[in-house]
């Protein structure tokens, strides 16, 4: 069937498809600077979706658990030699992803008689300065999408991640407006959550297209934190300790969102 | 490219090996040699030297792991700023007698495999998992044991917040067997010496070393060293005059704390000089 190229991409066109589907009802993760620190918050009902990768590293993940598994394993374990071969400053999350998870990704998702990988993370490693801090966005097929600048953007101090492209660029585009990177940790869990929502109405709501209102964000916002919990974790920036990822406790939370 | 790993090869991740156990897969730690039969050859010519001394006892305030910093090579002293007093996480200290290379790798492994298996299996380490971890680390290096190369005697002191929570403090033979101590624990070529201390200081000394406050822990531990040091030429001590002091740690509840060198200083001045 496939020996003839177009087959090809149209079973390449058809795998996308397929991944889109499974992941477009993924909870969508947010991260976003703040003052001392990086901040992570997605809302679910029990499964852990924000890991610890390496001592400046943070993942977060949507897609099949057995798939967010092996691929969190493979970070851990690269990260990890890598830390202990070399050092703890050799380990950097841009040729983490770039050439080792990228091309893997890659080879998953167009060696089309194999299964490929039904996931999308979300990376970032916090640095010495804000200006240093990196956000990455790997795709099921290993695309990369980073918050770098470029000739006509300026650097974005956040990261998102959700089920559709359209909610994602909704997200997005929520962020750019409303995030303020020096803020406190408190003003960021409020944006990251609100951005969780924005991301929300967009990949449940067919056709959502155009920010929603403040109310509306408020009144989602509430009806989902009726049925699910709220998960985040940090990376600080103190430069005193080694190990800067930290999840927050349930009771650190609430006191975080309480008015 | 490098390949990552087999969760992402074979996959399936649930049951990876420990950390060691992926360096060795990867190539990046030596296996030791299979233990033989007999030693090699000439290796009871080789010295098997921990010339060093540590010690570590529980007082009020936790566990105190105290070490000098001198370095020797046979009859020559290399270095007189080592740090044998390693942290290896958040609330635990290996501290070290013996081949400083093997051992700064084995502190190296250790801590990273904590590290590892905190950030694979979303839980941390156990108490015992932790103690038996450098165990197997003893167990797996004894090849080069026998060889004449390569022992280490540690020490490691741990805070245990588990059911029943209080630090607690272990010493190990070279063969990786453990042993959990209520009092004090010794280890390296000074350490006879400083057994004796602590035993007079347990037994027949103004109070037991367990009741002990931080500043008459810190007294006893310095006391016991500058001892050792007397008898024993590996051991440091404290010098005097380019004022070196011994490394000294506490592990309590609230995590490690190491002694600045000044406060060493004044106390050294006060009641030991």
């Amino acid at each position: 069937m496939t020996e003839e190229p177009y087959r090809w991409v149209e079973a390449v066109a058809n795998r996308r498809e397929y991944i889109e589907t499974k992941l477009a009802s993924g909870s969508p993760i947010a991260a976003v600077g703040y003052r001392d620190g990086i901040l992570f918050v997605t809302l679910g009902r029990t499964r852990q979706k924000v890991y610890e990768i390496y001592d400046r590293i943070a993942m977060g993940a949507i897609g099949h658990p057995g798939d967010i598994e092996r691929l969190r394993m493979a970070a851990i374990e690269l990260a990890s030699t890598e830390g202990f071969t070399r050092s703890a400053a050799d380990v950097s999350l841009r040729r983490l992803a770039y050439y080792s998870l990228s091309p893997v990704l890659k080879a998953g998702f167009e060696q089309i008689y194999g299964a490929p990988y039904l996931a999308r993370m979300l990376f970032a490693e916090i640095g010495d300065k804000p200006e240093d801090d990196l956000f990455l966005r790997v795709e099921y097929d290993g695309a990369i999408a980073t918050n770098g600048a470029t000739f006509s953007e300026t650097r974005q101090d956040f990261g998102a991640l959700s089920g559709t492209r359209a909610a994602t660029e909704l997200m997005e585009s929520f962020l750019k407006r409303e995030h303020k990177p020096d803020g406190s940790l408190r003003s960021a869990l409020k944006t990251g959550l609100e951005a969780w929502t924005v991301g929300h109405i967009g990949s449940s709501d067919d056709g959502a297209r155009e920010l929603p209102g403040k109310e509306a964000i408020a009144a989602r916002l509430q009806e989902q934190l009726t049925g699910s919990g709220i998960e985040g974790a940090i990376l600080e920036r103190d430069a005193r300790r080694a190990i800067r990822y930290r999840a927050l406790a349930d009771d650190e939370v609430k006191a975080l969102t309480a008015r | 490219m490098d390949l990552p790993s087999t969760a992402l090869s074979c996959g399936f991740s649930g049951g990876v090996d420990d950390f060691a156990g992926l360096l060795r897969r990867k190539g990046f730690l030596p296996a030791a040699p299979g233990v033989p039969m007999a030693a090699a050859p000439g290796s009871e010519a080789i010295p098997q030297t921990q010339a060093t001394t540590i010690l570590a006892f529980k007082f009020q305030g936790g566990v105190l792991v105290a070490g000098d910093r001198r370095a020797t090579a046979g009859n020559t002293v290399v270095y007189d700023r080592a740090d044998k007093v390693l942290e290896i996480d958040r609330h635990s200290i290996m501290a070290i007698a013996g081949v400083p290379a093997t051992a700064w790798e084995m502190a190296r492994v250790l801590e990273h495999s904590f590290q590892f298996f905190r950030r694979t299996q979303l839980q941390e380490m156990s108490v015992d998992g932790k103690v038996r971890a450098l165990s197997k680390l003893l167990r797996d290096n004894f090849g080069f044991v026998m060889q004449g190369v390569g022992i280490v005697v540690p020490i490691f002191a741990t805070y245990d917040a588990g059911a029943d929570p209080a630090a607690r403090l272990y010493f190990y033979d070279a063969m990786g067997a453990n042993f959990e101590v209520t009092d004090f624990a010794a280890t390296g070529s000074g350490s006879p010496a400083v057994r004796g201390i602590l035993y007079y200081e347990n037994n027949w000394g103004k109070k037991p070393l367990l009741e002990m406050e931080q500043d008459e822990a810190v007294t006893v531990a310095l006391r016991a060293l500058d001892t050792a040091a007397e008898s024993d030429t590996a051991t440091g001590g404290v010098d005097r005059n380019a004022r070196i002091f011994p490394v000294i740690k506490i592990v309590s509840q609230a995590g490690i704390t190491t002694l600045p060198d000044k406060q060493i200083g004044a106390l050294f001045k006060r009641s030991v000089a």
